[in-house]
């Protein structure tokens, strides 16, 4: 079999935290744009079918980056004697980067985990740069259930370790190949990423006292979330959207913590009600 | 229990994915369903022996506790959402871990996947 599919990758360079960062990022389709997050240990494969889908793609542009330290995106000059701590200042501001660099005009943002949990950062703090939000397995705020430092250690394969935990949260109706698929993403991490990104999503609460001030009104705010989800379960993503005014929430009943990667087919109906969901710039207050 | 641990003993024996998983995998398990308690000796990935307790005198690397009715549906061919899982399990409350976690962290896939091996009939 053979096939050329209608995702192109390039490289784009821009400044994060003082210093140079090289950026990979894919898209595909024309129209409005979509802005794609991968989840923590990840990058941008979990949304290649989306990408492919010829039916999203003939309105929309999807585009998805590996943040700096994941997949074709290198880490800033003098890693190697770093510790890579993700912070959700960091994180804003190599979003905006990307934003300014790609010239996005309002995106939508559509992120996973935590990139959900950014989404709605971003919707608290920088509304004006978006048009609407997609926040998938996205919540306020929880504690890890497991210590971070596991992933990261010399005696052990972090990444095989994060994938063994993160099956966790991956559907029993996922299809096979893509539950391993997905988890391949989160074997083939780089060293201590994965422990980097979860240091920001267990550890910073932030979120919590900022999701009052998010303005549906003004940027519609989408949460989904997957019944098989044990990271960000339901019932956590359904106590943020009550604390968002205006907020609307799906429960997907047969998908976990990684949809649009571990169960594209049964993903698709939801993402594209969630882009109907999302006002045009101009029907936006 | 005893017959579906000897199912898995079987069936791991004959998983050569899983052999080789649980290649540096040489530990005893100690698995307590309800008042039941068993110890899971593992070498080299197989599982050797199985020993019904109760046991005071018996080291063992780890613990999984849990209760009969969890781990039937854990083996569901469609577990309902937190049965899919054992840490699943241990977030609803219906199981957990004793000992020594990181040892389970290290062979977490290997565990799991043997755990699950009663689940593979219905599956197919």
């Amino acid at each position: 079999m053979t096939a050329i599919e209608p995702i192109t990758g390039r490289y784009l360079t821009v400044t994060v935290e003082g210093a140079p960062r090289r950026i990979y990022f894919e898209e595909a389709g024309e129209g409005r744009p979509v802005l794609c997050l991968h989840t923590a240990g990840a990058d941008t494969r979990q949304w290649r079918h989306l990408m492919n889908d010829a039916e999203v793609t003939a309105t929309h542009r999807l585009i998805a980056f590996d943040m700096p330290w994941h997949g074709k995106s290198l880490p800033p000059e003098g890693f190697e004697i770093q510790e890579y701590l993700l912070t959700t200042d960091a994180y804003i501001e190599t979003i905006l980067a990307v934003i300014d660099g790609l010239g996005l005009e309002r995106p939508i943002l559509a992120g996973c985990s935590m990139g959900g949990r950014i989404a709605l950062q971003l919707a608290a703090l920088h509304p004006e740069r978006f048009s609407g939000f997609i926040a998938i397995a996205a919540s306020d705020f929880q504690p890890a259930w497991y210590d971070i430092d596991w992933f990261h250690r010399p005696d052990a394969h972090g990444g095989e370790m994060g994938a063994a935990l993160v099956s966790a949260n991956i559907s029993p109706h996922a299809p096979e190949e893509e539950r391993w698929n997905t988890l391949w993403m989160f074997m083939q991490s780089g060293p201590g990423v994965f422990r980097g990104d979860l240091s920001f999503y267990t550890r910073d609460d932030s979120l919590i006292a900022r999701l009052g001030q998010i303005d549906c009104a003004r940027t519609p705010v989408h949460i989904l979330v997957g019944a098989y989800d044990l990271t960000c379960t339901p019932e956590d993503a359904e106590r943020t959207a009550r604390a968002i005014p205006g907020a609307t929430l799906t429960v997907m009943d047969e998908l976990g913590h990684f949809p649009m990667s571990e169960h594209p087919h049964g993903f698709r109906p939801f993402f594209l009600d969630a882009l109907a969901r999302m006002r045009q710039p101009a029907e936006v207050a | 229990m005893r017959d579906t641990l000897e199912t898995m003993r079987g069936r791991l024996a004959e998983t050569p994915h899983l052999l080789r998983l649980g290649r540096l995998f040489t530990e005893t398990v100690q698995l307590r369903v309800d008042d039941a308690e068993y110890y899971l000796d593992f070498e080299k990935g197989a599982l050797v022996t199985i020993t019904e307790g109760p046991s005071r005198k018996t080291p063992y690397r780890f613990a999984l506790v849990t209760d009969g009715e969890a781990l039937a549906r854990f083996w569901e061919p469609v577990p309902a959402p937190g049965f899919h899982d054992i840490f699943g399990l241990v977030k609803l409350g219906r199981a957990r871990i004793e000992g020594d976690i990181l040892t389970l962290v290290k062979n977490l896939r290997f565990f799991k996947e043997f755990m699950a091996l009663a689940r593979r009939e219905a599956v197919q």
